[in-house]
């Protein structure tokens, strides 16, 4: 993109902080919430502002940190904004970003921290459902009662052995590599593409753990096709970004990074994603789901897929990475796997380099507001992958369920 | 037929008033799927209207249980201890014969995991979790039933 891109939506990023990222059960000494205030604390440290200044809070679904809890135990003088995005899981990350903008964009609030904490050392790997097992040895005379839509929903997954994200994902790559031929190589090119981009970060989990090819296919299978390393971490840690209008962005003590556009929502018959509904069109189960939020990005951002100068797209597993390049328009459908295997995603040299920060594969899972954040240190030229001259940078959120993205440029 | 293939530490489903006639059913080894009385559309899981007409007015439709495999996953890790010499089970998403385009997740037993396929052609076999609770899995088509 050519010239200095203004902010269509008015909003401008203007802080980013993170706690500490460790494996599963590293971080013990704080609880998720206090991992949650101090991210809070360090985005808006970042920004040059205080608590005072802040009048909005923002999140997405399945957030254990209540805002109304974060504002009085931080004491922020007086809550405007309280959002949270419906869109589950993974899914919502630049929902809340795009909510926290609105919300700044309409006069509701001026400041608003978007935040994310995910310890899952002390809670339990995320996505594994409220079903619960009888004791051993005894048998279940009949269905309880549901404890909600979801419990409900999810009745219909994993009583049949459907205990996590990867066996429920699992089934959506291999729809796609009967249809398109992706293969497991495919796959593999992301993960280890994204360990190398880890190696730089320091803040990453993986960072001291170089992967090769043969490193990917040696590891243990989960759920075919899903080895290992095609499943994101399962780790501790939090991470906020500071929203803000162009009036305080002007003052802000960082470089502020424009929003030029969003979308968010999902296609029909989505559900919860795969733990619910599994019978949308065969064209969209075997894809991101994600075709009418990047329609709807594009046109609000002014942007096509062609301007975008570096990508962190959502991994929850490799495989979803390539349906989502797919789905954004960087490859026709079922051509996600030979772009990977291209070499289109490496930093430096890549066409478009993805993950710059080692993504949830290999930096951290907080459920992609971490990728939110290396958005906008790309944008700052602060990237410990630094693409050259960056301007554009596309943030998409989980694959596979209702999700959202972000275009960030440099103003 | 029926048999015993997964462990009783399984997790337990849980029913809502939407979703209570489909699990009555299955207790009675009958498959079914709920169908718009005013539109005819049918829908999995069950809701409290169609999707396409909005009427609340709704039936259970017996489907005959056979169906071919959508796309499936050979499950190689125990998430639960009961399952350690259970691995590899195969979850699949079949696409029922008869119901109007609508696909279950469930299992396919009595196959070896490496065998199963897009497209393999399945039927429904049912295993009883409890007294009143029965879960329906498949088999590859044509398969001689086992006493278990």
């Amino acid at each position: 993109m050519g010239g200095a891109p203004v902010s269509a939506t008015g909003a401008f990023v203007v802080g980013v902080g993170e706690t500490r990222y460790a494996k599963w059960g590293g971080i013990d000494d704080k609880s998720e919430y206090q991992l949650a205030i101090e991210a809070i604390l360090a985005a808006l440290a970042d920004a040059g502002l205080g608590v005072d200044d802040v009048d909005g809070l923002s999140s997405f679904a399945e957030d254990r940190n209540d805002a109304t809890f974060v504002a009085a135990d931080l004491g922020i003088p007086e809550l405007r904004y309280a959002g949270l995005s419906w869109l589950p899981g993974g899914g919502g990350a630049c929902a809340a970003v795009a909510n926290a903008a609105a919300a700044v964009q309409s006069g509701t609030a001026e400041v608003v921290v978007v935040y994310r904490s995910l310890c899952q050392g002390q809670f339990r790997r995320f996505g594994r459902g409220p079903g619960n097992a009888p004791a051993a040895g005894r048998r279940v005379p009949a269905v309880r009662r549901a404890r909600g839509i979801l419990d409900a929903h999810v009745a219909f997954t994993m009583p049949f052995g459907v205990f996590g994200p990867p066996i429920a994902y699992a089934m959506v790559l291999q729809r796609h590599m009967h249809r398109y031929g992706t293969t497991a190589e495919h796959m593999g090119h992301v993960a280890v593409t994204t360990r190398a981009h880890a190696a730089r970060n320091p803040r990453a989990v993986m960072g001291g753990r170089p992967m090769t090819m043969e490193d990917y296919f040696e590891a243990r299978l989960v759920s075919e096709p899903f080895r290992l390393f095609d499943c994101c971490l399962e780790n501790d840690g939090a991470c906020a970004v500071v929203v803000t209008t162009a009036a305080r962005a002007a003052d802000a003590a960082s470089t502020p990074v424009a929003l030029l556009g969003s979308a968010q929502g999902t296609l029909r018959g989505f559900g919860h994603g795969q733990y619910s509904n599994v019978g949308m069109p065969d064209d969209d189960y075997a894809s991101a789901g994600a075709r009418g939020v990047a329609a709807r990005l594009w046109a609000a951002a002014g942007v096509g897929p062609g301007d975008i100068d570096v990508a962190q797209i959502y991994d929850h597993f490799t495989g979803l990475v390539l349906l989502s390049l797919e789905d954004f328009g960087f490859c026709g459908r079922g051509e996600g796997g030979p772009l990977a295997a291209s070499g289109a995603l490496a930093w430096p040299d890549g066409a478009l380099p993805t993950n710059t920060h080692g993504g949830s594969l290999s930096e951290a899972y907080i459920h992609g507001l971490n990728h939110v954040v290396e958005g906008v240190r790309q944008l700052r030229g602060q990237s410990t992958c630094q693409v050259a001259g960056a301007e554009t940078c596309l943030v998409t959120s989980a694959a596979g369920v209702p999700t959202s993205a972000l275009v960030l440029g440099r103003p | 037929m029926t048999g015993r293939w997964f462990p009783d530490e399984m997790p337990v489903p849980a029913a809502s008033a939407e979703t209570a006639g489909w699990w009555e059913a299955a207790a009675a080894h009958r498959l079914v799927v709920q169908r718009c009385d005013a539109c005819g559309t049918t829908r999995h899981p069950p809701g409290p209207v169609c999707p396409s007409c909005r009427s609340a007015a709704a039936s259970w439709h017996a489907v005959p249980g056979t169906g071919t495999v959508y796309t499936y996953t050979v499950v190689r890790q125990a998430f639960i201890p009961a399952l350690a010499d259970r691995v590899p089970y195969v979850v699949v998403v079949v696409a029922l014969d008869g119901s109007g385009g609508a696909r279950l997740v469930s299992n396919v037993v009595d196959a070896d995991a490496t065998e199963v396929t897009v497209g393999m052609p399945v039927e429904v076999v049912w295993e009883d979790m409890g007294p009143e609770l029965a879960l329906p899995r498949f088999r590859p088509r044509g398969t001689p039933s086992e006493p278990s």
